[in-house]
């Protein structure tokens, strides 16, 4: 077995409540390392366990060898905290991330020994509550789940919490179906609405997160400086499912990234968000960090190119190692079309000034398959790479790496593109193909699986009945497909046989708002559309003009440092 | 720079951590204690913390030692040792601190004796043992991607002892450490279980005490550059 360290728990700053109730799980289905690192998962395990009664525990997806050593030897999933059973907790929340997670979660299901299909529960069994990304729609999975949480639940675990303090499974049930943004399969009569956390600005962040003894993917402290991103990227669900924006005093998160590092033994701290150099106190934060902690790294997840080549020059300071840029698109045409507003000007002073702020390293990230793209927009993309080759010889004369990772568009639901047609493996695999043929030499590419992201598409705008796919597909061992090592087509292809459904194939329909109102207006999304085929730009609605997507209003509202 | 031996235990959920996830726990603790840990040069700084046994993953270590180099400034105090105390995680105890100069030698493992619960027959398994003590050599065959590398047991493990338990027989014994190398308990484990005929399965692997070469004079000696628990 690998990496046993993965089942044992014994984190610095996990809590123990032995004996309170109600018990709660709280699982990201993927192995450890991966897990553990969830932002998302640290807020709850920490709200929950630190202001409510409840005990919160947690378990992580088996790696397979694993799995097969639980299932020869008859032990179940246990929670990391207790080592108790999972099946034994009275909620089990399980955060779903993206749509290739969906295999992992019958897994875990299975590996607990609670029964796959909510219908099929009684009343020893948990609860079990999907939330996250990926319930953005909860179709695909509706039938594993007993209910889905829409939106952003910190305001909203008390009131989770009280439900299940009913004596029967029935009233937990009904409790928990009147709690705002839950949607319970089969049962709640309209779609959930979005929550949207208001007490964002005013909160702290995750003061005591756990902090793995394993190498995990994220090694630093996190500090969530602002939800939400109005940029209106047209592709981009995220910038769509977390709006409105909101941002966090500069006191509270300096004060934070003080406690924080104390509390982690860390010696990075990441200022998290969507698009952190969009965060008005940027520079005050990393000053007053700087001040407070002098020789810190502190990391910017995300630059934009449009303000890059001056955030480098304000973070080069910090910002040790390489760059990652993301013009996503090939041309200018495309890149107006997806509201990507970043020109040829624009990316060549970003480059330029990575390379002279000493960075060694620059990835680009472009995506193939948007809509409206042709085979120009691709060649495009080998032009901006030739770019960014001939800079990083002119001035870091063959001592920088430069690497360009190409994925795959996936229409995504409550985005513009939702109802847009999947690319299709055939067009993917011929642009992937054009592409490798004209990169410049010297530039490592990287790019999607086409078989993965084809699987991806189907879940993605899956609609009632979606869910046989992927319990197919997991009964001919389909799990981690996410993972390279472990996906195989060919079981989705089976499954997809034995379906009567067609990989990638979209019905049009948009059966995701029969479960989840994510509060943007069907004439927003249409317009922007229409913007899009256009190439208008939609600017972003901090900056003055509200572009009217119907998020804002009945208490939600931008929250922008003065 | 002057470095500190620090002696802890490593036991419950954190017998099952690696050899590099043990430093790093060992680092991480440091940090949340709020004691300084000397850099390396260089471009990407590294904390100067080493842990001159390896344990194995699943083992459980009563007096391991971690060798961690700190600022001269740092003075090695109880307040340090508590801080330390507090701030690690479950299963890792740190029970004492001693100084050393920076050009004190390293220590050197000599032996570590090892205990081990072996399930099946425990009069075969006490059989095997003095088989063991009888024979003028014992070679087991180390498989790893360097290639094959022929090992005389004999040479390196001795102190046998064998307890009845439930279900089988407590094992204890002690490696010794040369400059080409040592035997691993799971090798002699293997050998003993061949000629016992029992499952190869050792469980709760624990290291109870080391012997090192080069310790500081300053270790046990209470002249004040030590600090326990």
């Amino acid at each position: 077995m690998s990496r046993p360290g993965r089942y044992t728990g014994g984190e610095f700053n996990t809590r123990a409540k032995p004996g309170a109730r109600p018990r709660v799980v709280l699982s990201y289905p993927d192995v450890y390392e991966i897990g553990v690192s969830n932002p998302a998962l640290q807020i709850l395990y920490s709200q929950m366990n630190d202001t409510t009664p409840a005990a919160a525990e947690r378990a992580y997806c088996p790696w397979p060898d694993m799995a097969d050593l639980m299932r020869a030897s008859g032990v179940p999933l246990w929670s990391l905290e207790t080592m108790a059973p999972v099946a034994a907790c009275d909620l089990w929340g399980i955060t779903l991330p993206h749509e290739l997670c969906s295999t992992n979660v019958l897994e875990m299901l299975d590996l607990a020994r609670v029964p796959l299909h909510a219908a099929e529960r009684g009343e020893g069994d948990p609860i079990v509550l999907g939330g996250g990304p990926a319930a953005a729609n909860p179709w695909p999975l509706a039938p594993f789940f007993d209910a889905f949480f829409v939106g952003e639940v910190e305001h909203r675990l008390d009131a989770i919490v009280a439900a299940l303090a009913s004596p029967d499974r029935p009233g937990r049930l009904a409790a928990l179906g009147e709690v705002p943004g839950v949607w319970l399969p089969g049962r709640s009569e309209g779609p959930a609405e979005r929550q949207v956390f208001m007490g964002f600005s005013a909160s702290p962040p995750v003061l005591r997160p756990v902090v793995p003894v394993l190498e995990a993917v994220h090694d630093r402290a996190v500090v969530e400086v602002m939800r939400g991103c109005t940029a209106g990227c047209r592709f981009c669900q995220a910038g769509m499912w977390y709006r409105p924006v909101r941002e966090r005093p500069v006191d509270l998160v300096v004060d934070a990234a003080d406690r924080l590092l104390d509390e982690t033994g860390c010696d990075e701290v990441s200022l998290l968000s969507l698009s952190s150099c969009d965060y008005s106190g940027v520079e005050a934060a990393l000053k007053r960090i700087r001040a407070l902690r002098p020789g810190l790294r502190v990391s910017l997840p995300s630059l934009r190119i449009d303000s890059a080549a001056d955030s480098l020059s304000r973070f080069a300071a910090d910002q040790r190692g390489s760059v990652t840029l993301a013009p996503e698109a090939g041309t200018q045409r495309l890149r107006d079309a997806v509201n990507k507003g970043v020109d040829e000007t624009q990316f060549e002073e970003a480059v330029r000034a990575t390379f002279t702020g000493g960075f060694t390293g620059l990835k680009l990230y472009f995506m193939i398959g948007l809509p409206g793209e042709t085979d120009d927009d691709v060649r495009g993309i080998a032009r901006m790479a030739a770019t960014a080759a001939r800079l990083a010889r002119e001035i870091a004369r063959g001592r920088a790496r430069l690497s360009v990772s190409v994925s795959s568009y996936i229409p995504k639901p409550h985005t513009p593109y939702q109802l847009e047609p999947f690319a299709g493996a055939e067009t993917l695999r011929h642009r992937q193909s054009l592409l490798r043929g004209l990169m410049p030499r010297g530039v490592r590419t990287s790019f999607h699986d086409v078989g993965a992201s084809t699987v991806e598409a189907s879940l993605a705008r899956g609609g009632p009945g979606s869910d046989r796919l992927v319990e197919a597909a997991w009964r001919l061992g389909a799990r981690f497909d996410g993972w390279s090592e472990w996906f195989d087509l060919r079981r989705w292809e089976e499954a997809a046989a034995a379906c009567g459904v067609t990989l990638g194939a979209f019905d049009g329909a948009a059966s995701w708002a029969t479960a989840v109102d994510a509060g943007l207006t069907e004439e927003f999304l249409a317009a922007e559309l229409a913007r899009g085929r256009e190439g208008v730009p939609t600017p972003d609605c901090r900056d003055g003009e509200c572009a009217a997507c119907g998020v804002c209003g009945s208490g939600v509202a931008m929250e922008v440092l003065g | 720079m002057s470095w500190w031996l620090v002696t802890f235990s490593r036991g419950g959920s954190a017998r099952y951590l690696s050899h590099l996830d043990t430093a790093r726990v060992v680092q991480r603790t440091f940090a949340r204690a709020g004691v300084p840990v000397s850099l390396s040069q260089g471009m990407r700084p590294k904390p100067r913390i080493s842990l001159p046994l390896p344990l194995p993953v699943g083992a459980a270590g009563l007096q391991e030692l971690a060798v961690v180099e700190v600022p001269d400034e740092v003075r090695m105090t109880a307040e340090a040792l508590r801080a330390l105390r507090d701030a690690s995680p479950p299963g890792i105890d740190v029970e004492r601190l001693d100084a050393a100069g920076e050009r004190h030698p390293r220590p050197q493992p000599r032996t570590a004796e090892y205990a081990c619960v072996v399930a099946g027959d425990a009069g075969a398994m006490q059989a095997a043992v003095e088989r063991y003590g009888n024979e003028d050599h014992a070679i087991c065959e180390r498989v790893s991607p360097k290639g094959k590398r022929r090992l005389d047991l004999k040479e390196y493990v001795s102190d046998i002892t064998v307890d009845p338990v439930t279900d089988g027989a407590r094992l204890g014994f002690t490696i010794a450490y040369r400059v080409d190398g040592a035997a691993r308990p799971q090798e002699f484990v293997d050998l003993i279980a061949r000629w016992a005929e029992v499952e190869p399965a050792m469980c709760g692997l624990e290291r109870r005490r080391i012997v090192w070469d080069e310790m500081p004079p300053a270790h046990g000696a209470g002249d004040g550059r030590s600090v326990s628990s």
